[in-house]
Protein backbone atom coordinates (compact mmCIF):
# COMPACT_ATOMS: atom_id res chain seq x y z
CA UNK A 1 0.00 0.00 0.00
CA UNK A 2 2.72 2.40 1.00
CA UNK A 3 4.65 1.35 -2.05
CA UNK A 4 1.82 2.23 -4.39
CA UNK A 5 1.46 5.69 -2.86
CA UNK A 6 5.18 6.36 -3.38
CA UNK A 7 4.89 5.41 -7.02
CA UNK A 8 2.16 7.98 -7.56
CA UNK A 9 4.10 10.84 -6.09
CA UNK A 10 5.01 13.39 -8.78
CA UNK A 11 8.57 14.54 -8.65
CA UNK A 12 8.92 18.12 -9.69
CA UNK A 13 12.36 19.13 -10.87
CA UNK A 14 13.55 21.59 -13.49
CA UNK A 15 15.85 20.28 -16.17
CA UNK A 16 19.12 22.10 -15.79
CA UNK A 17 20.00 23.12 -19.32
CA UNK A 18 22.53 25.75 -18.38
CA UNK A 19 25.63 23.57 -19.08
CA UNK A 20 24.20 22.69 -22.49
CA UNK A 21 23.44 26.34 -23.23
CA UNK A 22 26.96 27.27 -22.27
CA UNK A 23 28.31 24.68 -24.66
CA UNK A 24 26.12 25.99 -27.48
CA UNK A 25 27.07 29.57 -26.81
CA UNK A 26 30.71 28.62 -27.28
CA UNK A 27 30.30 26.16 -30.14
CA UNK A 28 27.98 28.15 -32.39
CA UNK A 29 30.10 31.31 -32.72
CA UNK A 30 33.18 29.14 -33.23
CA UNK A 31 31.56 27.16 -36.05
CA UNK A 32 30.01 30.29 -37.55
CA UNK A 33 33.41 31.90 -37.71
CA UNK A 34 35.03 28.91 -39.34
CA UNK A 35 32.16 28.12 -41.71
CA UNK A 36 32.88 28.84 -45.36
CA UNK A 37 29.80 30.32 -46.94
CA UNK A 38 31.35 30.99 -50.31
CA UNK A 39 32.03 27.96 -52.39
CA UNK A 40 35.33 27.93 -54.19
CA UNK A 41 35.96 25.82 -57.26
CA UNK A 42 38.95 25.29 -59.47
CA UNK A 43 39.68 25.65 -63.14
CA UNK A 44 42.46 23.24 -63.90
CA UNK A 45 45.17 24.42 -66.17
CA UNK A 46 47.80 22.15 -67.60
CA UNK A 47 50.91 24.08 -68.42
CA UNK A 48 53.09 22.52 -71.05
CA UNK A 49 56.63 21.70 -69.95
CA UNK A 50 59.11 24.48 -70.52
CA UNK A 51 60.62 22.86 -73.60
CA UNK A 52 57.31 22.80 -75.45
CA UNK A 53 56.38 26.27 -74.37
CA UNK A 54 55.11 27.44 -77.71
CA UNK A 55 52.68 24.78 -78.75
CA UNK A 56 51.23 24.50 -82.19
CA UNK A 57 47.58 23.51 -82.26
CA UNK A 58 47.07 20.09 -83.74
CA UNK A 59 43.44 20.59 -84.67
CA UNK A 60 42.56 21.79 -88.10
CA UNK A 61 40.29 24.68 -87.19
CA UNK A 62 42.78 26.51 -84.94
CA UNK A 63 39.99 28.45 -83.28
CA UNK A 64 41.04 31.57 -81.43
CA UNK A 65 39.11 34.14 -79.41
CA UNK A 66 40.83 37.44 -78.96
CA UNK A 67 39.62 39.30 -75.87
CA UNK A 68 40.11 43.00 -76.47
CA UNK A 69 38.94 45.85 -74.26
CA UNK A 70 36.13 46.77 -76.64
CA UNK A 71 35.49 43.62 -78.68
CA UNK A 72 35.82 39.87 -79.05
CA UNK A 73 37.36 38.64 -82.26
CA UNK A 74 36.73 35.02 -83.20
CA UNK A 75 38.89 33.60 -85.92
CA UNK A 76 39.95 30.23 -87.21
CA UNK A 77 41.41 28.50 -90.20
CA UNK A 78 38.94 28.74 -93.07
CA UNK A 79 36.50 30.81 -91.02
CA UNK A 80 35.33 34.32 -91.66
CA UNK A 81 36.59 36.55 -88.87
CA UNK A 82 33.77 37.62 -86.56
CA UNK A 83 33.97 40.71 -84.38
CA UNK A 84 31.55 41.12 -81.47
CA UNK A 85 31.41 44.55 -79.86
CA UNK A 86 31.64 44.29 -76.08
CA UNK A 87 29.80 47.49 -75.28
CA UNK A 88 26.49 45.72 -75.84
CA UNK A 89 24.96 43.86 -72.92
CA UNK A 90 24.35 40.83 -75.11
CA UNK A 91 28.01 40.44 -76.15
CA UNK A 92 28.56 37.31 -74.03
CA UNK A 93 25.36 35.69 -75.31
CA UNK A 94 26.29 36.52 -78.91
CA UNK A 95 29.75 35.02 -78.39
CA UNK A 96 28.24 31.89 -76.85
CA UNK A 97 25.78 31.53 -79.75
CA UNK A 98 28.53 32.02 -82.33
CA UNK A 99 30.84 29.48 -80.67
CA UNK A 100 27.96 27.05 -80.32
CA UNK A 101 27.25 27.35 -84.05
CA UNK A 102 30.94 26.78 -84.86
CA UNK A 103 31.02 23.80 -82.52
CA UNK A 104 27.97 22.27 -84.19
CA UNK A 105 29.53 22.79 -87.62
CA UNK A 106 32.78 21.17 -86.43
CA UNK A 107 31.77 18.57 -83.83
CA UNK A 108 35.29 17.13 -83.52
CA UNK A 109 36.72 20.44 -82.47
CA UNK A 110 37.27 21.02 -78.74
CA UNK A 111 40.33 23.25 -78.73
CA UNK A 112 40.25 27.00 -78.51
CA UNK A 113 42.93 29.57 -77.83
CA UNK A 114 42.14 32.67 -75.81
CA UNK A 115 44.38 35.55 -76.78
CA UNK A 116 44.66 38.46 -74.41
CA UNK A 117 46.45 41.75 -74.48
CA UNK A 118 48.33 42.45 -71.21
CA UNK A 119 45.76 44.80 -69.65
CA UNK A 120 42.69 42.60 -69.93
CA UNK A 121 41.18 41.83 -66.52
CA UNK A 122 41.27 38.32 -65.07
CA UNK A 123 37.47 38.17 -64.64
CA UNK A 124 36.97 38.83 -68.36
CA UNK A 125 39.25 35.92 -69.25
CA UNK A 126 37.46 33.62 -66.79
CA UNK A 127 34.12 34.65 -68.33
CA UNK A 128 35.32 33.79 -71.84
CA UNK A 129 36.70 30.48 -70.54
CA UNK A 130 33.28 29.74 -69.02
CA UNK A 131 31.53 30.52 -72.31
CA UNK A 132 33.94 28.24 -74.20
CA UNK A 133 33.47 25.41 -71.74
CA UNK A 134 29.70 25.80 -71.78
CA UNK A 135 29.56 25.11 -75.53
CA UNK A 136 31.92 22.15 -75.27
CA UNK A 137 35.19 23.80 -76.20
CA UNK A 138 36.98 22.45 -73.15
CA UNK A 139 40.61 22.35 -74.29
CA UNK A 140 41.46 25.97 -73.63
CA UNK A 141 44.86 27.54 -74.08
CA UNK A 142 45.63 30.97 -72.71
CA UNK A 143 47.94 32.85 -74.98
CA UNK A 144 49.76 36.01 -74.11
CA UNK A 145 52.12 37.83 -76.35
CA UNK A 146 55.66 38.53 -75.40
CA UNK A 147 57.51 41.44 -77.02
CA UNK A 148 59.18 39.10 -79.49
CA UNK A 149 55.75 38.34 -80.87
CA UNK A 150 55.69 34.62 -80.23
CA UNK A 151 52.84 33.33 -78.10
CA UNK A 152 53.31 31.63 -74.77
CA UNK A 153 50.58 29.22 -73.97
CA UNK A 154 49.13 27.58 -70.92
CA UNK A 155 46.51 24.94 -71.55
CA UNK A 156 43.37 24.25 -69.55
CA UNK A 157 42.32 20.67 -69.24
CA UNK B 1 15.23 28.12 -28.17
CA UNK B 2 17.04 24.86 -27.54
CA UNK B 3 15.53 23.40 -30.70
CA UNK B 4 16.78 26.30 -32.80
CA UNK B 5 20.23 26.06 -31.33
CA UNK B 6 20.37 22.31 -31.87
CA UNK B 7 19.33 22.63 -35.50
CA UNK B 8 21.83 25.44 -36.07
CA UNK B 9 24.60 23.45 -34.43
CA UNK B 10 23.90 20.37 -36.54
CA UNK B 11 23.73 22.46 -39.72
CA UNK B 12 27.04 24.13 -38.97
CA UNK B 13 28.70 20.85 -38.08
CA UNK B 14 27.43 19.31 -41.32
CA UNK B 15 28.70 22.18 -43.47
CA UNK B 16 32.01 21.96 -41.66
CA UNK B 17 32.36 18.26 -42.36
CA UNK B 18 30.99 18.32 -45.93
CA UNK B 19 33.53 20.86 -47.06
CA UNK B 20 36.40 18.44 -46.70
CA UNK B 21 39.24 20.70 -47.66
CA UNK B 22 38.75 24.04 -46.03
CA UNK B 23 39.88 26.65 -48.49
CA UNK B 24 40.19 30.14 -47.18
CA UNK B 25 40.53 32.85 -49.77
CA UNK B 26 43.08 35.51 -48.98
CA UNK B 27 41.37 38.50 -47.34
CA UNK B 28 42.70 41.02 -49.85
CA UNK B 29 41.83 38.93 -52.89
CA UNK B 30 38.43 39.15 -54.55
CA UNK B 31 38.16 35.97 -56.60
CA UNK B 32 36.47 35.98 -60.02
CA UNK B 33 33.17 34.17 -60.40
CA UNK B 34 32.86 31.19 -62.68
CA UNK B 35 30.47 28.37 -63.47
CA UNK B 36 33.16 25.77 -62.88
CA UNK B 37 32.18 23.08 -60.37
CA UNK B 38 35.52 21.30 -60.12
CA UNK B 39 36.66 20.74 -56.58
CA UNK B 40 39.71 22.53 -55.34
CA UNK B 41 42.45 20.23 -54.07
CA UNK B 42 44.93 20.95 -51.37
CA UNK B 43 48.11 22.43 -52.77
CA UNK B 44 50.49 25.33 -52.57
CA UNK B 45 48.59 28.61 -52.86
CA UNK B 46 49.82 31.75 -54.57
CA UNK B 47 47.62 34.75 -53.78
CA UNK B 48 47.76 37.59 -56.27
CA UNK B 49 46.12 40.70 -54.85
CA UNK B 50 45.94 44.08 -56.56
CA UNK B 51 49.22 45.27 -55.09
CA UNK B 52 51.13 42.17 -54.05
CA UNK B 53 51.88 38.51 -54.59
CA UNK B 54 51.98 36.39 -51.46
CA UNK B 55 52.42 32.75 -50.56
CA UNK B 56 51.16 31.33 -47.26
CA UNK B 57 50.36 34.83 -46.03
CA UNK B 58 53.90 36.05 -46.57
CA UNK B 59 54.68 38.78 -49.07
CA UNK B 60 56.66 37.57 -52.06
CA UNK B 61 56.77 40.73 -54.14
CA UNK B 62 54.90 43.99 -54.47
CA UNK B 63 53.00 44.77 -57.68
CA UNK B 64 53.65 48.47 -57.99
CA UNK B 65 53.97 50.54 -61.14
CA UNK B 66 57.53 49.21 -61.36
CA UNK B 67 56.28 45.67 -61.82
CA UNK B 68 56.76 45.29 -65.53
CA UNK B 69 58.29 42.61 -67.66
CA UNK B 70 61.87 43.45 -68.53
CA UNK B 71 62.58 44.57 -72.06
CA UNK B 72 64.20 41.29 -72.99
CA UNK B 73 60.77 39.68 -72.70
CA UNK B 74 61.63 37.37 -69.82
CA UNK B 75 58.40 36.87 -67.91
CA UNK B 76 59.98 35.16 -64.90
CA UNK B 77 59.21 36.70 -61.48
CA UNK B 78 62.48 35.97 -59.71
CA UNK B 79 61.20 36.41 -56.11
CA UNK B 80 58.31 34.03 -56.78
CA UNK B 81 60.58 31.49 -58.47
CA UNK B 82 62.83 31.52 -55.37
CA UNK B 83 59.89 30.96 -53.04
CA UNK B 84 58.56 28.15 -55.20
CA UNK B 85 61.98 26.55 -55.15
CA UNK B 86 62.03 26.74 -51.33
CA UNK B 87 58.53 25.29 -51.13
CA UNK B 88 59.53 22.45 -53.43
CA UNK B 89 62.58 21.68 -51.30
CA UNK B 90 60.41 21.63 -48.16
CA UNK B 91 57.86 19.34 -49.78
CA UNK B 92 60.56 16.98 -51.06
CA UNK B 93 62.12 16.90 -47.62
CA UNK B 94 58.76 16.16 -46.00
CA UNK B 95 57.98 13.43 -48.54
CA UNK B 96 61.39 11.84 -47.96
CA UNK B 97 60.82 11.80 -44.19
CA UNK B 98 57.36 10.34 -44.64
CA UNK B 99 58.82 7.72 -46.94
CA UNK B 100 56.30 8.13 -49.72
CA UNK B 101 56.28 10.46 -52.69
CA UNK B 102 54.05 13.53 -52.66
CA UNK B 103 51.31 12.89 -55.22
CA UNK B 104 50.54 16.55 -55.76
CA UNK B 105 54.02 17.94 -55.70
CA UNK B 106 53.59 19.73 -59.03
CA UNK B 107 50.27 21.29 -58.13
CA UNK B 108 49.79 24.94 -57.35
CA UNK B 109 46.61 26.99 -56.90
CA UNK B 110 46.47 30.61 -58.00
CA UNK B 111 44.04 32.80 -56.08
CA UNK B 112 43.96 35.85 -58.30
CA UNK B 113 42.06 39.07 -57.79
CA UNK B 114 39.36 39.54 -60.40
CA UNK B 115 40.81 42.89 -61.48
CA UNK B 116 44.32 41.51 -61.99
CA UNK B 117 45.60 42.25 -65.50
CA UNK B 118 46.33 39.29 -67.73
CA UNK B 119 49.98 40.32 -67.85
CA UNK B 120 50.38 39.45 -64.16
CA UNK B 121 48.54 36.13 -64.49
CA UNK B 122 50.69 35.25 -67.46
CA UNK B 123 53.89 36.00 -65.56
CA UNK B 124 52.78 34.06 -62.48
CA UNK B 125 51.82 31.06 -64.59
CA UNK B 126 55.03 31.26 -66.56
CA UNK B 127 57.05 31.36 -63.32
CA UNK B 128 55.16 28.34 -61.92
CA UNK B 129 55.79 26.49 -65.13
CA UNK B 130 59.48 27.32 -65.14
CA UNK B 131 59.74 26.23 -61.49
CA UNK B 132 58.34 22.82 -62.35
CA UNK B 133 54.77 23.38 -61.12
CA UNK B 134 52.94 22.31 -64.27
CA UNK B 135 49.62 21.44 -62.66
CA UNK B 136 48.03 24.84 -62.13
CA UNK B 137 44.53 25.44 -60.77
CA UNK B 138 42.80 28.81 -60.83
CA UNK B 139 40.63 29.37 -57.76
CA UNK B 140 37.22 30.85 -58.60
CA UNK B 141 33.99 31.54 -56.76
CA UNK B 142 31.04 29.47 -57.82
CA UNK B 143 28.73 31.92 -59.54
Amino acid sequence: MARRRGYRKIIEADLDIMPLMNLFVVLIPMLLLSAVFVEISAIDMDAPAAAEEVSTPRESLDLAIEVRADRYVVRGRGLRERTIARDEASADTTLAAHLDRLRRDHPDESAVRILSPPRVRYQEIITVMDISRSVGLGAISLVGRDPAGSGRTVEAR
Amino acid sequence: MMDILTVLLLFLLKSFVADGEVVTPSPDVELPTSESRDALEESLVIAVAEDRISMGGELVTALGPGFRAPDDGDLLIVALADRLEQARAQRDDLAARRGRPDQRKNRVTIQGDRSMPFEVLERVMYTCNQSGFHDIALAVLRG
